[in-house]
């Protein structure tokens, strides 16, 4: 497989649109963040750009690194309550006690960080709160991007080394 | 002389007009080539994508194809999955702008 080829579950792929409150749908595999923007229209249709989805596929993989927790970043609507609709998300990874889930609806202008239990002794609410406020401030000069990855940096830096 | 006034003007407004019609395509090319750009307030049309580094961790949130990879991608998903059970504790925090 060379870099940029499109992988697909025959069994996940669907023609319909993608909508946030469908169930289990499609899922796009790119082989190299740096093919992202030109194979996967998936991610073509999300609210990054491709410079912006190169940042945080870096970020992600260097605080997954440094702190051996997952990180996960969900950008979309939240159903109300979003605190709770955070949780579930946070509860459907494979362990959701080391992840910490950064749920972000822009129309909504809501974000929620949830830590797990473990990764919540490692990464204190309070410094969460602080990358919460780094990263809405990004957020409100319409700069998801690099919001997110300044935040993940922040949250990566209080949790530590395993 | 009233001739050559006249077509000074003319030629100055042409000058006017021109700049402004190159300003004015400069900035509309400017403007779709980054049409998904977010700007609070105002209404953003996207397909909702879940990120992750770690594609061995999601396989039981069944976001994840059976994948050959070697955990070092990004991974998006255009749906969200249904709801899951609640086991423990959680921290974090919560903001809005």
């Amino acid at each position: 497989m060379t870099a940029g080829e499109l992988t697909q579950d025959p069994a996940s792929v669907s023609s319909e649109p993608a909508q946030s409150s469908s169930p289990v749908g499609r899922v796009a595999h790119v082989q190299h963040a740096a093919a992202k923007a030109h194979g996967n229209p998936e991610v073509l249709l999300g609210p990054l750009s491709s410079r912006a989805l190169l940042r945080l596929d870096e970020a992600l993989r260097l605080a997954d690194a440094s702190t051996g927790l997952t990180f996960s970043v969900y950008i979309g609507e939240l159903r109300e309550p979003v605190r709770e609709d955070a949780e579930e998300m946070l509860f459907r990874l494979a362990d959701p006690q080391h992840s910490v889930l950064v749920a972000v609806s822009p129309n909504q202008r809501v974000l929620e960080i949830v830590t797990g239990s473990v990764a919540s002794t490692r990464i204190l609410d309070r410094d969460c709160k602080l990358a919460a406020l780094s990263m809405s401030a990004a957020f409100a000069g319409g700069d998801l991007g690099g919001g997110l990855v300044a935040g993940l940096a922040q949250l990566a830096e209080h949790a530590g080394r395993p | 002389m009233n001739q050559d006034f006249v077509r000074l003007i003319l030629i100055l407004i042409g000058i006017a007009i021109g700049t402004f019609l190159v300003i004015s395509l400069f900035v509309f090319i400017g403007g779709s080539k980054n049409p998904k750009r977010y700007r609070p307030g105002r209404p953003f049309h996207f397909t909702p994508v879940w990120f992750l580094s770690a594609p061995e961790q999601q396989s039981r949130a069944g976001l994840t194809a059976p994948v050959h990879s070697t955990g070092r991608e990004l991974q998006a998903s255009s749906a969200r999955p249904g709801r899951a059970a609640r086991p423990a504790e959680t921290g974090g925090a919560s903001d809005r702008w």
